[in-house]
């Protein structure tokens, strides 16, 4: 039996599942101040469903990285780089103790010039001063050759006596190139790493307090999985999973053969996922935090203000409906008429205090001179035509660009939609209404207000490397797996490709997943002949592997 | 992180194409400069954009070249995308999709010449020429400058360029009696119709950022200000470069990105360049950040050592001699005939061409036809080691009525009386492009 929570910005949802189907489900409010609680009351509400003996597994997806960052409960980080020729680093400033160093590293990760040990140990010291303790090293080139970057790391020491609590190495997120974006990933790993450590204790505590010895995992907003070990060290991978978990809902309960649009109908927010032929979209790069570029995974996802607790709104006449939440709706005991309350009133759905809905509804609409019925269906559409148009302008801005599926390259392809699924809350209630508004088949998937649980439940773990030999040196390196080895003149693409997934495997299988070999997909594999004078001197190899995402087992009805 | 000006990057660094797996022009070329532009993140910056190259059609070769025995004997499908990446470049730009646009393609093609019956100076196709011809199919006669800033002569596209008025080409080239392929003398400037479109600036050895921004600032702005040409191409060819393996000259990053910031081209379209890792990724780098108008100023090599590449005062006066007396041929163009004879309606002159890549020669024939209304037919009789006698008939842009007549008779009295194993007819007035003899 597995266990999925998804920690959503209104409520909770947890769920148990086996391969027969749901097993329990539970929702709770979720308590911002302490999201532990609202854990702890989803988790003892499907235990008091099931046996707890049978549970062998906890996916959890949590905002607690994303509420850290908007609300600014981060550490100071002391992020120290190096960049070599190139664009002028100024230009990537994330926060206020910034060291720039002198030395560089080539593409080929060739030491160009050292790193200048004055103006190093300037740095430590000058972040020190600042009483710093959390820390991001990065420097160009570096998942040529993470020298540099260990250099940063060890001058700086560690624990008590001035030392740093933690470092993020850029070299070990990913193998990807891409310097300003390793640069902010580094720097919000860090920022938010003592806030995540001390939750991921919590965590840990919370399930001995309830005699629960299972694996726990955090979901990545990848559409995968991640030891809670793993996380601990790359808390910013947990960012954004929401989105994901929801994705992975339908596709553990749908079977979506179209291009698709996706909406999860939450609270607060209306994320909009989009499908091609079957599979979800992803950032081809990363997602943005906070106005800064990142090499955090992600499937594309776009969140737009409008969910069940949306404020409604009326100015000049018209009717709006969020983006702001100014508290519960009143169907929960609020005072501002929300989306869920126009449908209580409308008669879609019969959620909570219907009375209730409709008194404080009929308060707000009566100095517009507006029937509450008139108010309820004027707010609805006015929600559904938002939905609507942001999904298009979504579609149009992702058609502009290559599109990138969780699979592969889709070449030359538009996406042109055929079907809508909901999710979420109000999905049911929603469902005309979008219809409406999108003309197209409208799908309200089984289970669909627990979908996103549901797909937490059931995320595989998913990882992915990146190799580079270089058979000239007799070097090949897996940067975000430490490793170094030499090879040989006679190291070519096949050893290297079958050493990448050997060693991503391996490594999944220390951190006690067993992972099935055919979900690793080669993403990339080249290998190009070096020359020097007139003679081939060696091959430059570089080897992407990746564990595509996917669901334990599905849902669907046969 | 914002760009002053919108740039569009093809990128098609063509990684299954080899002349063969040592030679210079091997897949490996691009590898690093790719490396450099990702880790830089420069597709990240703000109205800096990636696109894919169009893929150029036959047609579009066959608009710009006679090829022998045909283009598909002549070319592979990555020169056609060498060449669809140029278009897309132009297309980005002429569309107002973007402000500037940069070719980051191989193989090359700025010497390969009107006619064709092979590889020549690493170049199949000239893909500078089959975008310009794209271009004035699809937006007509326009005035377009190339600006050929490659370390060898950019022969090919002279010799495409030679009898057309609207288009001038300059090229600055390490000098001819010093490097492949041993031409680009100042007097070698257009045929009678065109004299002073074809400009040359053959520079000594060992000329620095120095001399070539000089002869920027001296020769080729003032030419470009009189010409004030629709569109501006640049031949961006790297081998200037003071590491360049198959040169003698010491251009850097710095330089490069300087004289792409004062060109100020429309679209840079990558020709050569040979010192894949010391220096293409940062000339390359440079020349995208010139282009966006975003700040260069810490873009260098790691050998960069200004002093070592300081310019030898003796090469700074022959280059100051040289700035005098060039912008003459163009504003004062030589009236005398350099290269060949007119012989009662016609101008001729006779080449002979070696193709040092496929080890092929050839002997060709020119004939221009002194028509007076318009640019003139042109006829090529030619042939090769490859290939037995061939005629070229080119009826040009703008051709009069007279001319395009004159073509089509040529073309079928060529066939009747026979002696020309194939004959290719470019008909630019009617866009038709008529092969016989297949």
């Amino acid at each position: 039996m597995l266990l999925g929570i998804d920690v959503g910005g209104t409520h909770t949802d947890a769920v148990a599942v086996d391969e027969s189907g749901i097993l329990a489900s539970c929702k709770v409010r979720t308590n911002h101040d302490n999201l532990l609680d609202s854990i702890e009351a989803a988790l003892k509400g499907i235990l008091a469903q099931v046996d707890r003996s049978q549970v062998a597994q906890l996916n959890l997806s949590t905002t607690l990285s994303t509420n850290a960052i908007v609300q600014n409960r981060i550490d100071d980080v002391g992020v120290i780089i190096s960049s070599g020729p190139g664009i002028d680093p100024e230009n990537f400033i994330p926060c206020k103790d910034f060291h720039s160093l002198s030395g560089s590293i080539d593409h080929r990760g060739t030491e160009i010039a050292p790193l200048d040990p004055a103006e190093l140990s300037r740095a430590v010291k000058a972040c020190r001063a600042a009483g710093l303790k959390s820390f991001a090293a990065v420097t160009k080139f570096s998942t040529r050759n993470p020298a540099h970057e260990r250099q940063i790391k060890a001058a700086l020491g560690q624990g008590a006596g001035g030392g740093a609590d933690f470092v993020t190495l850029g070299n070990e997120i990913t193998g990807r190139l891409n310097f300003p974006r390793r640069l902010a990933t580094a720097y919000f790993n860090s920022a938010v790493w003592r806030t995540y450590n001390r939750f991921a204790d919590a965590v840990a505590q919370c399930m001995t307090d309830l005699g629960l010895d299972v694996r726990v995992n955090i979901l990545k907003a990848d559409g995968g999985t991640m030891t809670l070990a793993r996380s601990r060290s790359m808390p910013v991978q947990s960012i954004f999973s929401g989105p994901a978990a929801s994705v992975m809902g339908i596709i553990a309960l749908t079977r979506i053969h179209y291009d698709s649009v996706i909406l999860d109908i939450g609270g607060t927010t209306t994320d909009i996922a989009i499908f091609a032929e079957g599979a979800p979209l992803v950032e081809h790069e990363g997602i943005e935090i906070g106005s800064h570029l990142t090499l955090v995974r992600a499937l594309k996802v776009r969140s737009i203000g409008i969910g069940g607790d949306s404020a409604i709104s009326l100015t000049q006449g018209v009717v709006r409906v969020g983006p702001n939440r100014l508290g519960p709706s009143a169907a929960d005991g609020g005072d501002r008429p929300t989306l869920t309350d126009a449908l209580n009133v409308a008669g879609a759905s019969l959620y909570g205090d219907i009375a209730r809905s409709r008194r404080v509804l009929t308060q707000f609409a009566r100095p517009h001179g507006l029937d509450p019925e008139d108010l309820a269906a004027q707010a609805i559409k006015a929600a559904a035509a938002k939905i609507q148009a942001e999904t298009r302008d979504f579609l149009a801005e992702i058609n502009e660009k290559p599109v990138y599926t969780i699979h592969e390259l889709l070449e030359n392809r538009r996406i042109v939609p055929r079907k809508v699924y909901i999710m979420g809350g109000p999905a049911e209630a929603m469902k005309m209404p979008v219809f409406r508004e999108f003309q197209l088949s409208t799908e309200v998937p089984p289970d669909f207000a627990v979908a996103n649980a549901v797909g937490a439940a059931l995320t595989r773990p998913t990882s992915d490397v990146e190799l580079f030999a270089d058979t000239e040196k007799g070097v090949v390196l897996i940067p975000k797996l430490k490793y170094e080895g030499k090879v040989g003149k006679g190291y070519d693409l096949e050893a290297a490709t079958a050493e990448a997934k050997e060693r991503l495997l391996t490594a999944l299988y220390s951190q006690g997943v067993s992972m099935d070999a055919a979900n690793v997909l080669v993403k990339e594999a080249s290998s190009f002949n070096m020359v020097s004078g007139n003679r081939l001197a060696g091959k430059n190899i570089r080897v992407r592997c990746q564990v595509k995402p996917g669901v334990a087992f599905t849902l669907r009805e046969a | 992180m914002h760009s002053a000006r919108k740039l569009g990057v093809i990128f098609f660094p063509a990684y299954d194409w080899a002349i063969s797996p040592t030679h210079p022009e091997r897949e490996e070329r691009l590898l690093y400069t790719q490396d450099q532009l990702q880790e830089e993140g420069l597709y990240d910056i703000e109205g800096v954009r990636e696109y894919k190259p169009d893929v150029a059609t036959r047609e579009d070769v066959e608009r710009t070249h006679f090829c022998f025995p045909d283009v598909d004997s002549v070319s592979t499908r990555s020169h056609h995308i060498s060449a669809g990446g140029a278009i897309r470049a132009a297309r980005l730009v002429l569309e107002g999709e973007r402000d500037r646009a940069f070719a980051l393609v191989r193989p090359p093609g700025h010497h390969a010449m009107k006619v064709v019956h092979g590889s020549r100076g690493f170049c199949n196709i000239n893909i500078e020429a089959v975008m310009v011809e794209w271009v004035r199919e699809n937006y007509g006669r326009k005035r377009i400058a190339i600006v050929d800033t490659d370390c060898h002569h950019g022969d090919g596209t002279q010799d495409i360029y030679w009898n057309d008025p609207d288009v001038l080409f300059i090229s600055l080239h390490q000098d001819g009696r010093t490097l492949y392929p041993g031409t680009g003398f100042p007097l070698e400037c257009g045929g009678p119709t065109a004299r002073g479109r074809t400009i040359n600036i053959p520079l000594p050895p060992r000329t620095s950022d120095e001399g070539f921004l000089m002869v920027l600032d001296q020769v080729i702005a003032p030419i470009l200000a009189d010409f004030k040409p629709d569109l501006i191409v640049n031949s961006a060819g790297q081998d200037n470069h003071y590491s360049d393996p198959i040169t003698d000259m010491n251009f850097s990053a710095q330089g490069y990105a300087l004289l792409t910031e004062r060109l100020n081209p429309h679209v840079a379209v990558l020709e050569g360049g040979y010192a894949i890792q010391g220096a293409l990724p940062y000339v390359n780098l440079g020349i995208a950040l010139a282009l966006a108008g975003v700040d260069y100023s810490r873009v260098r090599e790691p050998d960069f050592d200004p002093a070592r590449l300081a310019q030898d005062p003796k090469v700074t006066d022959y280059i100051k001699k040289l700035c005098d007396q060039i912008p003459r041929i163009y504003f004062d163009p030589p009236t005398e005939n350099q290269d060949g004879e007119v012989r009662g309606e016609w101008f001729v002159r006779s080449k002979d061409i070696y193709y040092d890549t496929d080890n092929i020669n050839e002997e060709q024939t020119e004939m221009l036809h002194l028509c007076g209304q318009c640019r003139g037919l042109l006829r090529v009789e030619t042939k090769s080691t490859a290939n037995p006698l061939s005629l070229g008939l080119e009826i040009p842009v703008g051709a009069c009525a007279r001319c395009q007549d004159l073509g089509f008779r040529q073309a079928d009295e060529a066939q009747l009386k026979g002696g020309f194993r194939y004959v290719q007819l470019i008909d630019r007035v009617g866009k038709q492009y008529l092969r016989f003899g297949f």
